[in-house]
């Protein structure tokens, strides 16, 4: 706790994460209300089919989605520093001084990394709550949508903090993690394009992952997916900053 | 000054490498509390790669170093309570407040938020950093700094206080402070070592010296009150090549 305490302390110290927050809130705020605009317009429509979608899939569940979308370009900026940032700035040795475990750093700064990105999600999901006071969403398929994006962006922040853990060069570390983020969303529309389905690629992408899930469907693969890469990511983090005391 | 027989600190034929050639070659050494260990040697001698195996942040390619009793590869926890360190350059977050900066370095090293207020005031006291409590760290004088590092190291009252040139950056005055404040520290049965390469700091600080050239140990002894000779030692040692 110790390590998540002081990197809390250190990321709201820096005017990053609050420009971040500002600008992305700004941005799906407005994206919110043009939502809201269209549902309102369509009502008379939706209001003569039967089987017609909600609120939630018409405007919590696309907003959702752009919150996921966000997550590729915010989580490594957001992580760049934590290790990478360290490393420059010579402070990582004292961290191994005080005697701390490389993975104890690891996940101390994952946390917050990962605390900053969902509390960017509760206030994005609080936004169409407040809007529809009164309105009965379908909670199921808003829990399963929200568990979705939040075990994303636990992903992407695992991943943001391994890069930052391969390089000294925050910035480096940004391009890295962004490239790896890009590629684990886009792999599954890469395939498709080449008329490949249900194969391994398309499994291991992502956004197939966070699909279902955005569609209420809470599978133990998709959850499974997405707890195993972020593992894999801080196992990596872990590893590579446990060598910078036996090859430094 | 009382000196027990466990050592606080134990080198056992440590080496290391570093890109790509030996800085550190089967050094053993053993400090105990009370000691004012002075690590000699010139620029690349190995002393400050030493510095960084003893405090944990580096690990040796052979041998071991105990804490305590305590083999640091088995125990790396060990160090939490006992080692203060400050390196060369004082490795500070310039994004934080002096007060944060020591608040974190105390949460690090283990300390509760009680005792973290508890440990701030005497620090700050003792180091004449009050006024600066509220100051960005990224605003300090290179002086300053070191005082702050300093403190940091100081702040969960090690056992052992690992020092690499700390004298860097300070002035006259603040180095005779320091002086003081290294003989209260072993005076309260601690130990501290230091590393530099200036003769006349160890000698006017220390009890015993270490001295290191080309990543070997040559000369470990107690400073008596023929500083001249010490003198003629190092000199002797430091001017020798390779093939001596």
């Amino acid at each position: 706790m110790s390590i998540a305490r002081l990197q809390a302390r250190r990321l709201f110290a820096s005017a990053l994460p609050w420009v971040l927050a500002a600008l992305s809130l700004a941005w799906l705020a407005w994206r919110f209300l043009l939502a809201m605009d269209q549902f309102l317009q369509a009502q008379d429509k939706l209001a003569a089919l039967p089987d017609a979608p909600g609120f939630t899939d018409l405007v919590t569940v696309p907003l959702l989605a752009q919150v996921a979308e966000l997550g590729i370009v915010l989580a490594p900026l957001i992580g760049m520093s934590m290790l990478a940032g360290e490393r420059r700035a010579g402070t990582l040795p004292l961290l191994f001084a005080a005697g701390i475990a490389p993975w104890r750093i690891v996940v101390g700064k994952f946390l917050v990394a990962w605390g900053w990105l969902l509390a960017l999600l509760l206030v994005v999901v609080s936004m169409p709550l407040l809007a529809a006071w009164g309105v009965a969403p379908d909670w199921g398929k808003l829990a399963a949508a929200v568990l979705g994006v939040a075990l994303f962006l636990g992903v992407l922040a695992a991943i943001a903090l391994a890069a930052s853990a391969c390089v000294s060069h925050p910035a480096l570390a940004a391009a890295i993690a962004l490239a790896v983020s890009v590629g684990l969303w886009a792999l599954n529309a890469g395939v498709r394009a080449n008329g490949v389905t249900g194969g391994l690629l398309n499994y291991l992408a992502a956004s197939s992952h966070l699909q279902a899930l955005l569609k209420g469907w809470i599978g133990s693969v998709d959850v499974a997916y997405f707890v195993l890469l972020t593992a894999l990511a801080l196992a990596l983090a872990s590893q590579r900053l446990g060598a910078d005391r036996v090859r430094c | 000054m009382s000196e027990s027989q466990t050592p606080i600190l134990e080198l056992r034929a440590v080496s290391r490498r570093r890109g790509g050639r030996p800085a550190v070659r089967e050094v053993s050494l053993a400090v105990r509390r009370g000691e004012v260990l002075g690590l000699l040697g010139v620029n690349g001698a190995g002393k400050s790669t030493t510095l960084s195996m003893m405090v944990g942040a580096l690990a040796p390619d052979t041998g071991s170093v105990w804490l305590d009793g305590l083999d640091l590869a088995e125990h790396p926890q060990a160090l939490r309570s006992r080692v203060g360190w400050l390196p060369e350059r004082a490795p500070l977050y310039d994004e934080l407040t002096v007060i944060e900066q020591l608040d974190a370095a105390a949460s690090l090293h283990g300390l509760r938020a009680g005792a973290r207020r508890a440990a701030r005031e005497p620090v700050l006291e003792r180091l004449q950093l009050g006024d600066l409590r509220q100051r960005l760290v990224g605003h300090l004088s290179q002086g300053q700094r070191q005082r702050v590092g300093l403190a940091c190291a100081l702040i969960h009252a090690p056992a052992l206080l690992v020092l690499d040139e700390p004298c860097n950056g300070l002035d006259p005055v603040q180095v005779v402070a320091w002086r003081r404040l290294v003989a209260e520290f072993a005076a309260e049965d601690r130990a501290v070592i230091v590393s530099t390469h200036v003769l006349a700091e160890v000698a006017a600080s220390c009890n015993r010296v270490a001295i290191l050239h080309q990543g070997t140990l040559r000369h470990d002894a107690r400073i008596g009150a023929d500083v001249a000779a010490l003198e003629q030692r190092f000199f002797t040692i430091a001017t020798q090549t390779e093939s001596a």
